[in-house]
């Protein structure tokens, strides 16, 4: 297993668990006073940075010639961040522009959360598809790098 | 239209060149041991400059290493 994808795996697991405790609680919790809300994304803020933080650098510092990357590792990371970009916009459209007329305060801020989150969840989980299975030319809209 | 894919001959090449192995390969056009798999596996199309340094390496004509043909011949 390439570093890249040993990255994909630390952010996956660390943003599915960390959002799933979070969206979680703000479910159970429902209505909840600022502090509350800003306690909970708060503490879900820090202990995706200081895992992933730990993680990574453990890799970095095993893995230092494949820290870097080669062509194959930035094909795979421009396609993923493709998807998840899509993902991102159209969460970001409906937090933006329609949820307002419906929803306001801290479901606002939750929505966009989740579109981030989903957005991060889903461009990891294709690095981690992509290395695995690989992409066959012929079943590609367009090549690996065009 | 027949369906058309990239194949290689760079595990035949490495055995030609005295059994090089991946990582050398790799290390020598500068991409990892795992991309010199996913090429040969056909689960990575490479750029044509990593191709031509491929190619380069084995003192071979670019069509000698990869070949685009047909998977089902009609």
């Amino acid at each position: 297993m390439v570093a890249r994808e040993q990255f994909a795996w630390v952010w996956l697991l660390t943003l599915v668990v960390t959002y799933t405790v979070y969206f979680t609680a703000v479910v159970l919790t429902g209505e909840t006073t600022f502090w509350t809300q800003i306690v909970m994304f708060a503490a879900t803020a820090i202990v995706q940075v200081v895992i992933i933080a730990t993680v990574s650098a453990v890799i970095a510092l095993r893995r230092k010639d494949e820290v870097s990357g080669d062509e194959r590792d930035l094909a795979i990371e421009q396609r993923a961040t493709a998807v998840a970009y899509n993902i991102l916009v159209t969460g970001i459209v409906l937090v933006g522009c329609v949820l307002p007329f419906t929803q306001s305060g801290w479901k606002l801020f939750n929505a966009a959360v989740f579109a981030i989150a989903l957005a991060e969840i889903v461009r990891h989980g294709l690095i981690i598809v992509m290395y695995r299975k690989g992409l066959k030319e012929s079943k590609a809209s367009r090549g690996w790098h065009g | 239209m027949a369906e058309r894919r990239l194949t290689n001959s760079i595990r035949t090449l490495r055995f030609m060149a005295g059994e090089m192995t991946q990582a050398e390969l790799g290390e020598r056009i500068g991409v990892t041991r795992q991309t010199i798999a996913a090429i040969e596996a056909g689960k990575y199309s490479p750029t044509l400059e990593a191709a031509f340094r491929i190619a380069e390496v084995f003192g071979q004509p670019l069509e000698e290493v990869f070949q685009w043909g047909c998977v089902n011949p009609p």
